[in-house]
């Protein structure tokens, strides 16, 4: 499980990549919901640099693992990756918010190749990515594999040693007030999904103040293993926490539980005023101030 | 009795969800990939799927929206689910998910909505199910007349590729076609020809229409009626010749006249400048309980909306469109 050094140190360098990308898409469009974007750097770096199965060349790979982007508002975290994995290309980052730009306002599965859901109303990308998952089961039912055993010795399912895809699902914590996602979170328990995991970005806060103090949510950990989750709290600004995390889901599979990794992160990291102020949408001068700030610690493009 | 065109021969009333089952049954022989989303009100060719492919139930109790959108996850990776619900829940309740999660990408999931007339009351019996619909961008509603017209139109809901909504009403209507009727998607049926107006009915209310035309055919009155079995997109052809030709166009429907097809054969008689309208449907208000009998219904009398309802409609019609004095219940 232990990675090594020389991978954690070349993933933060992508994080920089990542991060000066983002910045590139907010200097274009001159807006953007940086709080929600800056959260998710390092697990997106993370699941697409490293983690999820995918063929650059071909971004409808039937066996790709798939990303719900439940929290769309954020969809400038993942589209600073697309250029770099080779799905869309550069120039794109400049095109952010434009007419019949591949980046749109919120994340658009037929507009940008490489995204999975198109989302904007909270709440709804776990039950889509359950449907997902629950469809890899339904596809194996209907093509068992050839595993060249007697299907008398063991169960077919204890062969599986991996499914034809996994969903990986984002969620942020401020749309977990919302109640479809614990129908989701049921459903998902109900059937065993254990190739779907959802990844909550604990930022804290929502648009109007502390999570704390909108709708407590804690402690959501006990949330979702009430409802037969396997549950993971980690800090989600770590790299080699969230690889081990992500690293452990994936082994888990078989136990028959969907998998949750509570990802406890800032909302607007590595930027300064973003942070202080837990801006969700920076606009105006709050823009101008943090992409100096950030252009100061990251190095100009 | 009034002379209908090819394909009609009036029967006794039947169960439109009997027609559903058959149509659903050649569906499942004909696609390997259908799935049966299910809300906790029922399920479509149960049997076969106990015995074929249990697994393809996917059974999610009582949560219609989380349904919606995992009916979404699973038209996202090849298969066509069905969903089988109450309109009130099923579009009500899951109305933002079906809108952000299935119609703008476009995924192939049918939703079959029950509408509820009469005892079970305000909650089940639902007013807005038409209005909501067309107004939903990348979708397709369909109302079936009659149990054959319901098999057959399923049928074609399940070959055509993207969202479809077919709704499902309660009453019994006459049995109005014979087996070898070709339905066309996007295609209004005139059932019976006539020159002195037009009634434009879907679903139940096609049953009044054609008691009404004998009621009329009495009164010296020759009336046209063509089934509106696709509501969305209305059949804009068959609109404009009717009322180039009748000029008097009666609509009936079984839901609130806001928004539903009186409001959209209205729009493009106006946007022609053509014919005199005169819409039958629920006035804006809820609907309650009533007892419903195969010979008695409280409700559509409450609601105005029986075949003498409609008889007093098209004369009111005429009227208009002659610029005499209109004698009818509704000006």
């Amino acid at each position: 499980m232990a990675h090594s050094p020389e991978l954690i140190k070349e993933l933060e360098g992508k994080v920089d990549v990542v991060r000066n990308n983002i910045l590139r898409i907010f200097a274009g469009s001159g807006q953007g919901h940086s709080g929600g974007t800056m959260s998710l750097t390092e697990i997106v770096t993370a699941l697409y640099f490293h983690h999820l199965k995918l063929d650059p060349n071909n971004c409808d790979w039937p066996e790709r693992d798939r990303v719900v982007l439940s929290k769309a508002h954020a969809a400038e975290s993942i589209y600073a990756v697309l250029p770099e994995v080779g799905y869309v290309p550069e120039e794109t980052l400049d095109k952010y918010y434009a007419y019949r730009s591949q980046f749109q306002g919120h994340a658009d599965r037929w507009c940008t190749p490489g995204i999975d859901y198109s989302g904007g109303s909270l709440g709804q990308g776990l039950s889509f990515a359950a449907g997902m998952a629950m469809a890899e089961k339904i596809h194996v039912e209907m093509n068992p594999p050839d595993l060249h055993i007697s299907p008398m010795s063991y169960p077919r399912i204890m062969m599986k040693y991996n499914p034809t895809y996994r969903v990986f699902c984002i969620v942020g914590d401020g749309e977990c007030a919302e109640g479809q996602i614990w129908e989701a979170a049921m459903f998902a328990g109900k059937f065993k999904l254990d190739n779907l995991i959802n990844i909550v970005d604990y930022n804290k806060f929502c648009i109007d103040g502390p999570t704390e103090y909108i709708m407590p949510l804690a402690p959501l950990d006990e949330k979702f293993r009430a409802f037969g989750w396997w549950v993971k709290e980690i800090d989600g600004h770590n790299l080699l926490e969230i690889l081990d995390a992500l690293d452990l889901a994936n082994r888990l599979y078989g136990d028959g539980k969907p998998k949750c990794i509570i990802a406890h992160t800032v909302k607007g990291h590595g930027i300064p005023i973003w942070e202080n102020v837990h801006t969700h949408i920076a606009r105006g001068e709050s823009m101008t101030i943090g992409l100096k700030e950030g252009r100061e610690i990251y190095g100009e493009i | 009795m009034a002379k209908f065109n090819k394909y009609i021969e009036i029967g006794q009333p039947a169960m439109i969800t009997v027609g559903v089952e058959a149509g659903m049954a050649k569906v499942v022989q004909k696609y390997n990939n259908v799935v049966d989303v299910v809300e906790d009100t029922g399920t479509l060719a149960v049997d076969w799927f106990k015995k074929n492919a249990p697994y393809r139930i996917v059974e999610c109790g009582i949560a219609e929206a989380n349904a919606s959108v995992v009916a979404a996850g699973l038209a996202a990776e090849g298969l066509t689910p069905y969903i089988l619900g109450f309109t009130f829940a099923t579009l009500g309740r899951a109305y933002n998910q079906i809108r952000q999660s299935i119609l703008i990408d476009h995924f192939n999931v049918k939703i079959i909505g029950r509408e509820m007339w009469g005892e079970l009351g305000v909650s089940h019996n639902v007013v807005e199910g038409i209005g909501s619909l067309r107004v939903l961008p990348n979708l397709i509603v369909l109302s079936p007349a009659d149990v054959v017209e319901a098999e057959k139109a399923f049928v074609a809901m399940a070959d055509y590729i993207g969202p479809v909504y077919f709704r499902l009403e309660s009453q019994n209507p006459m049995r109005i076609f014979t087996n070898d009727y070709p339905f066309e998607l996007g295609k209004a049926y005139t059932i019976k020809d006539g020159k002195d107006a037009t009634i434009i009915a879907t679903g139940y209310m096609v049953t009044e229409a054609i008691k009404a035309v004998d009621l009329l055919e009495k009164e010296g009155l020759d009336v046209e009626i063509i089934n509106m079995s696709t509501l969305k997109p209305l059949d804009e052809e068959a609109i404009i010749n009717a009322a180039r030709k009748t000029g008097a166009i009666v609509t009936a429907e079984l839901g609130s006249i806001i928004g539903g097809l009186g409001e959209g054969v209205g729009a493009l008689l106006a946007e022609n400048a053509i014919g005199a309208l005169v819409r039958v449907g629920i006035e804006d208000e809820f609907s309650q309980s009533a007892r419903i009998t195969p010979d008695r219904d409280e409700l559509m009398m409450l609601h105005g909306l029986t075949a003498q309802d409609l008889v007093l409609s098209v004369k009111a019609c005429i009227s208009k469109r002659d610029g005499s004095k209109p004698r009818g219940k509704r000006v």
